[in-house]
C-alpha cells in the first residue's frame, strides 16, 4: 500500500470506529464524549504494555480492549439512565481528567509523550498489513454488530428511549440498561480505536485526544445523519480526506467549512444527509429487486 | 599505443569521478512541514519567511551547486492526522526536509521519516523532542536542563539577596522540562523554589497570583503562555509588586503578545532569549531589514533564524557531500545529509558560529534582557 494511502485509509477507519462509538449512545440521546478520554486510556495503557514491559502485542490490544469496556461500564453504573447534559458534562469532565493524569504520569512520558513503538511482526511493511487488516476486521465487526443491534428489538427500544424516555420506560423498556448497554460497548471500541491509533503512529502524545476529535466525530455524526450508522460511515472519510485534496489556500478554512456545514445541517436537514428513511428506500428497492429476480428465476424453472 | 590506453583509463576515471557529483536535478526542493493554518499560523508564517529569505539568498548568489533552491510549504495544520499523511507523501520524493513544527505532529510524523530513513530537521522544537529522532533529525537547542539551569542562575546571582522564587508553569509541551531545569539550576545556588501551575485554560488570575504572593517569594519565573504571563504581571503588580528585576520570563513567553499585551506593566522585567537583535553585521542587519519590509516594522522574533539557519545548513551538506539528487541515489544521499548534519563543524549561523556534536549544538550563547519602554535591553551574555 502506498505510505500516504496507509495513512488515509487507517486513519480514516478510526474515525469510522469512533464516530460510531459516539452513535450508538446517542440511539438513546447520550452525547457519550467520554469514549475520547477511554481512546487515551487505552491507547497509553497498550503503549506501556508494549513499549516499557515488552508484553506482545496482541495481549495489549486484549488489554486496551477490556480496559476501555470495563470504565465504560463502571461509569454506565452512574449515568446509564442520565439526561443528556449529564452525559454530556461527564464526558467532558474525563477528558479533562485523563489529559491531567497523563500530563504528570512520567512512566508515560507526561507532556514529552510516548515514542519509539515497534513494528508489530518485525518489519514496517508486515506492521501496516496487520494494522489494516485488524482496522478494517473491526469495522466489519462493529458495522455488522451495530446493523443488528438498529434492527433488533433493542434498536427499536433505543428509538423509542431517544423519542420519550418515560413513555418507553412505561412500554416496559428498561432504559438504564440498554444505556448500559451501548455506553460499555462504545467505550470497548474506543479502547480498541486507542490500542489501534497508538500503533498507526507508533507513537503517542496527550494532544492526540483533544476536545478536536469530539468535533470531527460529532461533525461525522450529525453531517452523515445520526439516526443510522452508514452516516458516519460517509461522512467520517469524507471530513477528514476532503480537505487532503483541496488547495492549501482552501485547507485553511478547513474548520470554518465544518463548523458551516454542521450548523447549515442542522437547520436545513436535522437529522442529517443520510436519514433513517432514505436507507429504508434503499433497502425497499434492494429487496424489491430480489424479489422480482427471484419470481423470474422461479417463472424461468 | 601504451600512453593512449593510460590517457584513455585517465579520462575514464576523471568522468565516472565527475559524473558521479554531478547534480541530477534542475532545482532542489526542501519541503517544509509548518502549521501554516490553524492556531500557531502567524508563528509559523514568520518560520516560513525565515526559510524562504535563506532560499532568496540563496538563489540570489547562485543556488547550490549553481542549481535554484525551492522551500516547498506543506501545511500540517497542527494536526497529527493530517501531519501523518502529508510526511507520507514528502518520504516519496524528498531528499531532505524542514519540520513539522507542533509537538504532537512532530510525534506523529516523524517516525514517518525515521522509517523511511529520511532527514527533516525540527529547527522549532527542544532537544527534548528531536533527540528521539535522532540521527534523522537534530537539535537547534543544547540540551533543556544544562543550558536554563545556567541561564537562571546568572539571573539568580544578579540579586544576592534572592533566597526564595515562585514559579508560574503552565503544563503543556516541554515548559514542564523547562521549569524542571530552572528548578535545579536556582536550588544549585541554595535557593527554594515553590510552583504555581498554570491552567491551559485559565482567564482570570487573582487566585494564582494570591497564591504565589502567600509563599511570599524574592523572585518570579514565569514558564507559560506569553499573554497570561503579561496578565499575571498586571494581576502582581496591583497587588502591590515592585521588584520588576526580580521577575523572569522563559524564552517562549518572549514572544509579541507580551509586548502587546503587557503594554507598560512589563518594563524592568528580565527575559532569557537564544538570539541577541543588537548584533551588528551585515548579514543579520539585512535580515531585520527585510523582516521588517515584511512585517510592517515588526523586529524579528526568537524563532525567526531557525530555519534560515535550518535552509543554509542543508544546503552545506549538499555541497559538502557531493549529493546529485539523483533519484536512484535517494537512500545513500538522504544518508550522507544525515551523517553531515549530525556533525557539523563552524557553521556560520544568521547569528553566531557553532558546531554540532552527534545531533547536539554545542556552543551556542544565550542572552538576558531587560525591559525598557518596550524595547528589550542587553542584561548579559550566558555562555
Amino acid at each position: 500500500v502506498p505510505l500516504p494511502l496507509y495513512y488515509f485509509l487507517t486513519i480514516a477507519a478510526i474515525n469510522i470506529l469512533m464516530s460510531w462509538a459516539l452513535y450508538l449512545p446517542y440511539r438513546v440521546a447520550h452525547l457519550h464524549f467520554i469514549t475520547v478520554a477511554n481512546m487515551a486510556l487505552s491507547g497509553y495503557l497498550a503503549g506501556y504494555l508494549v513499549g516499557t514491559l515488552h508484553v506482545p502485542f496482541g495481549w495489549a490490544l486484549l488489554a486496551g480492549l477490556a480496559f476501555g469496556g470495563v470504565l465504560g461500564y463502571l461509569v454506565s453504573l452512574f449515568i446509564g439512565d442520565a439526561p443528556t447534559f449529564a452525559v454530556v458534562i461527564v464526558g467532558f469532565a474525563a477528558i479533562y481528567i485523563t489529559r491531567t493524569i497523563i500530563e504528570n504520569l512520567k512512566i508515560v512520558g507526561s507532556t514529552l509523550g510516548m515514542s519509539g513503538l515497534p513494528s508489530i511482526l518485525g518489519t514496517p511493511s508486515a506492521h501496516r498489513w496487520l494494522v489494516l487488516g485488524l482496522l478494517y476486521g473491526l469495522l466489519l465487526l462493529a458495522g455488522f454488530l451495530i446493523h443488528r443491534f438498529d434492527h433488533s428489538r433493542l434498536g427499536r427500544a433505543a428509538s423509542a428511549v431517544f423519542t420519550d424516555r418515560e413513555l418507553a420506560s412505561s412500554m416496559g423498556v428498561d432504559a438504564r440498561r440498554l444505556g448500559m448497554l451501548v455506553q460499555t460497548f462504545s467505550c470497548t471500541l474506543a479502547g480498541a480505536c486507542g490500542v489501534l491509533y497508538a500503533f498507526i503512529y507508533k507513537s503517542l502524545h496527550v494532544d492526540f485526544f483533544t476536545f478536536h476529535l469530539v468535533g470531527i466525530y460529532m461533525t461525522a455524526i450529525f453531517v452523515g445523519g445520526y439516526a443510522t450508522q452508514w452516516g458516519a460511515l460517509l461522512a467520517a472519510p469524507m471530513l477528514y480526506g476532503l480537505p487532503l485534496l483541496l488547495p492549501p489556500a482552501v485547507q485553511a478554512w478547513r474548520v470554518v467549512i465544518y463548523g458551516a456545514a454542521l450548523i447549515l445541517v442542522l437547520v436545513l436537514k436535522p437529522e442529517g444527509f443520510v436519514t433513517r428513511r432514505f436507507v429504508v428506500n434503499v433497502e425497499r428497492t434492494l429487496s424489491a429487486r430480489r424479489r422480482r429476480r427471484n419470481t423470474i428465476l422461479k417463472e424461468e424453472l | 599505443m601504451k600512453k593512449l590506453f593510460l590517457v584513455a583509463i585517465i579520462l575514464m576515471v576523471a568522468t565516472s569521478v565527475f559524473a558521479g557529483s554531478q547534480v541530477e536535478v534542475k532545482e532542489w526542493t526542501i519541503p517544509f512541514l509548518n502549521d501554516l493554518s490553524g492556531p500557531i499560523a502567524s508563528i509559523a508564517g514568520y518560520l516560513d519567511w525565515g526559510a524562504q529569505q535563506a532560499a532568496r539568498e540563496i538563489n540570489a548568489n547562485g543556488g547550490i551547486k549553481g542549481i535554484p533552491v525551492r522551500v516547498i510549504p506543506v501545511d500540517t495544520a497542527f494536526d497529527p492526522q493530517k501531519g501523518t499523511v502529508e510526511m507520507a507523501k514528502v518520504v516519496e520524493y524528498a531528499l531532505a526536509a524542514l519540520g513539522p513544527v507542533y509537538e504532537p505532529v512532530i510525534q506523529a510524523a516523524m517516525p514517518i521519516a525515521v522509517e523511511n530513513q529520511m532527514f527533516s530537521f525540527n529547527a522549532s522544537t527542544s532537544f527534548e523532542f528531536a533527540s528521539k529522532y535522532f540521527p534523522w533529525t537534530i537539535a537547534y537547542l543544547p540540551p533543556t536542563e544544562k543550558r536554563l539551569g545556567a541561564l537562571v542562575a546568572a539571573w539568580a546571582q544578579l540579586y544576592p539577596e534572592m533566597k526564595k522564587v515562585v514559579q508560574f508553569v503552565e503544563n503543556t509541551g516541554t515548559w514542564p522540562l523547562m521549569a524542571d531545569a530552572h528548578v535545579k539550576g536556582l536550588t544549585g545556588l541554595g535557593l527554594t523554589v515553590e510552583k504555581v501551575e498554570v491552567p491551559a485554560d485559565a482567564v482570570t488570575f487573582g487566585p494564582l497570583v494570591v497564591k504565589a504572593l502567600d509563599a511570599k517569594p524574592d523572585g518570579i519565573v514565569f514558564v507559560c503562555n506569553p499573554e497570561k504571563i503579561s496578565k499575571i504581571i498586571k494581576e502582581l503588580k496591583g497587588r502591590g509588586w515592585s521588584k520588576m528585576d526580580h521577575l523572569l520570563v522563559f524564552s517562549s513567553g518572549d514572544a509579541p503578545e507580551l509586548y502587546s499585551a503587557g503594554g507598560a506593566d512589563i518594563n524592568g522585567i528580565v527575559v532569557y532569549n537564544y538570539i541577541n537583535p543588537f548584533i551588528d553585521t551585515p548579514r543579520w542587519n539585512n535580515f531585520k531589514a527585510e523582516f521588517a519590509k515584511a512585517y510592517n516594522g515588526l523586529a524579528p522574533f526568537s524563532l525567526s533564524p531557525n530555519y534560515y539557519d535550518a535552509v543554509y545548513m542543508l544546503k552545506e551538506a549538499i555541497e559538502k557531500t557531493g549529493v546529485t539528487g539523483d533519484p536512484k541515489k535517494l537512500k545513500e544521499e538522504r544518508k550522507k545529509i544525515a551523517d553531515y548534519m549530525a556533525n557539523i563543524k563552524a557553521f556560520k549561523g544568521l547569528q553566531f558560529t557553532w558546531d554540532t556534536k552527534d545531533g547536539v549544538p554545542t556552543n551556542k550563547p544565550a542572552y538576558l534582557f531587560t525591559i525598557k519602554d518596550g524595547n528589550k535591553v542587553l542584561l548579559k551574555e550566558v555562555k
